[in-house]
């Protein structure tokens, strides 16, 4: 580190020698630090205030509202917390939040399980291993919307290859079951091709754990004789936790609000099966229009998702002073 | 934005320190979220947004008390 | 990613005997996970009849079928009308004609691809532009309220896309925004910057001060440094950043869906649309996606040094 910035220092050091200052700087050298400062900083804010803090404040007041998109010239009546009263009374989106709950804890316990010993096996540094991680990465990459849909021709019932697979496997026949059809498959169908695509997100960031435990620990736990399985439970989970919890919470926000895979796989059904949160508002603000009582859900679930969002920046922070 | 452990030295009673109160501030909205998405209680699930949002204003106000 | 930070454990060495069955266990596990990738590619080469057979067949002659009828329309004529023409002038009408059909003009595949680039390229360069001046200001000055900035900044990109579009959707209705190149580009600006943002402290964070200040002992302004000393330090950085936005808003499915129809429309929205006779035409989707993933293929292996980097916002780094 030390050779690499005093070779950094000395081009910098020409670069400096090289070049003489212009007129139009010498006009710039009378903005102070802090002019600098906010002149660099402001165009991003002004930027997410006009796309993003704008509407969230037009959201709120729509969301006391009984405004429909799709019928401007209806006098808006202001109904105050109404929507809010009929949204949380509400079992249809009672069960679309069960609907989530059950794809965010499901698709959570796989990805660790299967990223947290991916992580594992490729820390142990195996011939080849740079190659086969870029390869496992790849799925996370993708568009969730383009893979999602080919998803589907996978899971046809007679031609998919998915199907196939499992039949091959356990002799059920390929068109006696259909994984995005039927009440009790689709909410599986949407949790294995997230598992598919997310796992080697969490296998990235738990491998950067693993390896950021110092060796001098196993060493010590070797000299005392810790039995390696001893060593897992007492310095390698422990020293990954941090890391482990920082995939898990972004990917239950991620989730939380899932759109396009599920919107693509199975658009919610059979009936409302896999009607996740995301969903239901689509279904609400853009084919029902109902843009008040739609509004007041958007803001239910941006209220879920900023609380976890500060958890997460906390557990950020966390990891970042390792 | 550090969470150090050391012992605090200002005069601060504890229920205005920043570490305990911001795991209160967790706990409420993980609780929040938990009673949005369960499966067991509609009353829960009415009181969820309320829950989750008493622990993001706490989580903001108590973020800038002294260690 | 790379082979040589290692964490040689030198008493825990592990031994050859588990290295080994960590390498199966691991290379099994990647070959699971390209299947479904493989199977889109190979789609893409089949003809209809070889796509929907059963069993699926892995072995078969590979054809541009797929990739023809995701570039064309087609009209169904009589079997006379076919042979009446003269001869096939590409290879695709050749394809076509011999399931007595014609190429009746292009598809929308190519327009949707098109808008894909100029949206991804354009707000990549606007997010890139305003995070690195923004990354710059956080990182080295004392901003007040910097903490409470940084995290409304992220907040923003945690937000769920339909829950924002639906504000949106009404403000680019005002605006006369609607379906155009340059809502989308904003929109995509605007979540993107966020992540810039953050990426980019943390790269600029890594560079020395001594080098600006020292620049400025020599005689430069605060700009001239930012320009020549900061600029071409940050320049691996930056490229990083541009690719994850870049792989973001190339990606992006719900926004585009809701707030574009026609002549703004991404590729993602449009390669479900992709139908042919009677139900799917998987080849087409084979083909469509197939194209679509290739850019993301290229850019995740010029980034993987930074990939964990860029899904940790910038907190892990190595």
């Amino acid at each position: 580190m030390t050779d690499q910035s005093s070779t950094r220092m000395n081009t910098a050091a020409d670069g400096v020698a090289k070049l003489t200052p212009e007129p139009l700087a010498r006009r710039m050298r009378s903005l102070s630090d802090r002019a600098i400062a906010w002149l660099f900083i402001s165009p991003t804010i002004i930027l997410l205030l006009a796309i993003n803090i704008f509407p969230l404040i037009w959201t709120i007041q729509l969301s006391f509202t009984n405004y429909a998109a799709n019928r401007p010239n209806r006098p808006v009546k202001d109904i105050g917390l109404r929507n809010y009263e009929r949204i949380l009374n509400d079992t249809d989106i009672w069960l679309a939040m069960q609907a989530t709950a059950h794809f965010v804890i499901w698709t959570i316990v796989l990805q660790t399980l299967i990223g947290f010993t991916l992580a594992y096996l490729i820390d142990r540094k195996f011939r080849g291993h740079a190659f086969w991680t870029t390869l496992i990465l790849l799925p996370m990459m993708l568009s969730p919307a383009v893979v999602g849909n080919f998803w589907r021709f996978l899971y046809q019932p007679q031609i998919g290859l998915f199907n196939y697979i499992i039949s091959f496997f356990t002799g059920i026949p390929p068109s006696s079951f259909v994984m995005t059809g039927s009440v009790n498959l689709a909410p599986w169908s949407i949790v294995i091709v997230d598992t598919w695509m997310w796992s080697p997100y969490v296998m990235l960031i738990c491998l950067a754990g693993l390896r950021s435990i110092p060796d001098y620990l196993y060493e010590a736990a070797e000299v005392d004789r810790a039995s390696p399985w001893r060593q897992f439970w007492s310095i390698t989970l422990p020293l990954a936790m941090p890391f482990i919890m920082l995939a898990v919470l972004f990917r239950g926000i991620e989730n939380f609000k899932m759109f396009d895979m599920v919107n693509l796989l199975t658009g919610g059904g059979p009936g409302s099966t896999t009607e996740v949160a995301s969903i239901t508002l689509k279904r609400e603000a853009f084919e029902k229009w109902r843009t008040g009582y739609s509004s007041a859900f958007a803001i239910i679930l941006f209220v879920t998702v900023f609380g976890l969002a500060n958890i997460y920046v906390k557990a950020l922070n966390r990891v970042k002073q390792r | 934005m550090s969470r150090n452990n050391t012992r605090p030295r200002s005069s601060w009673p504890l229920f205005l320190r920043r570490g305990p109160m911001e795991i209160v501030a967790t706990v409420l909205i993980a609780l929040g979220v938990f009673m949005l998405m369960q499966p067991f209680w509609i009353t829960l699930y009415t009181y969820s947004l309320v829950t989750t949002l008493a622990g993001t204003v706490m989580y903001i106000i108590v973020t800038k008390f002294p260690e | 990613m790379s082979a040589t930070n290692t964490t040689a454990h030198s008493v825990v060495e592990p031994s050859v005997r588990s290295r080994r069955i960590a390498g199966a266990i691991v290379i099994l596990y990647a070959a699971i996970t390209m299947i479904p990738l493989f199977w889109i590619f190979i789609t893409g080469m089949k003809s209809p009849p070889d796509s929907i057979s059963y069993p699926p067949k892995v072995v078969f002659e590979p054809t541009s079928e797929g990739y023809c009828n995701l570039f064309t329309t087609r009209t169904r004529q009589t079997e006379e009308y076919v042979k009446a023409l003269g001869e096939p002038e590409t290879i695709c009408d050749e394809i076509t004609r011999r399931r007595n059909m014609v190429i009746a003009g292009p598809s929308n595949y190519w327009p949707r691809f098109v808008n894909s680039l100029i949206i991804a390229f354009g707000s990549t360069f606007c997010a890139v532009f305003l995070g690195t001046l923004a990354a710059y200001g956080f990182s080295r000055f004392r901003v007040p309220l910097a903490d409470d900035l940084l995290f409304f900044i992220l907040s923003t990109r945690m937000m769920p896309p339909i829950a924002v579009a639906i504000p949106i959707y009404l403000m680019y209705r005002e605006l006369g925004l609607s379906d155009t190149r340059l809502g989308m580009i904003l929109l995509y600006t605007a979540v993107n910057v966020s992540l810039a943002v953050w990426l980019l402290k943390g790269f600029i964070d890594e560079i020395p001060r001594e080098y600006e200040e020292a620049a400025m002992i020599d005689g430069y302004t605060r700009m001239q440094a930012f320009w020549k000393v900061v600029l071409p330090q940050a320049t691996t950085g930056i490229a990083a950043t541009a690719i994850f936005c870049l792989i973001f808003a190339w990606n992006e499915y719900a926004f585009a869906v809701l707030l574009t129809s026609g002549t703004a429309q991404t590729a993602p929205p449009f390669i479900p649309t992709i139908i042919g006779e009677g139900g799917m035409d998987w080849p087409a989707v084979g083909a469509g996606t197939t194209l679509f993933l290739i850019p993301i293929f290229v850019f995740t292996v010029l980034l993987r040094k930074h990939l964990l980097r860029g899904i940790t916002f910038g907190a892990v780094r190595k």
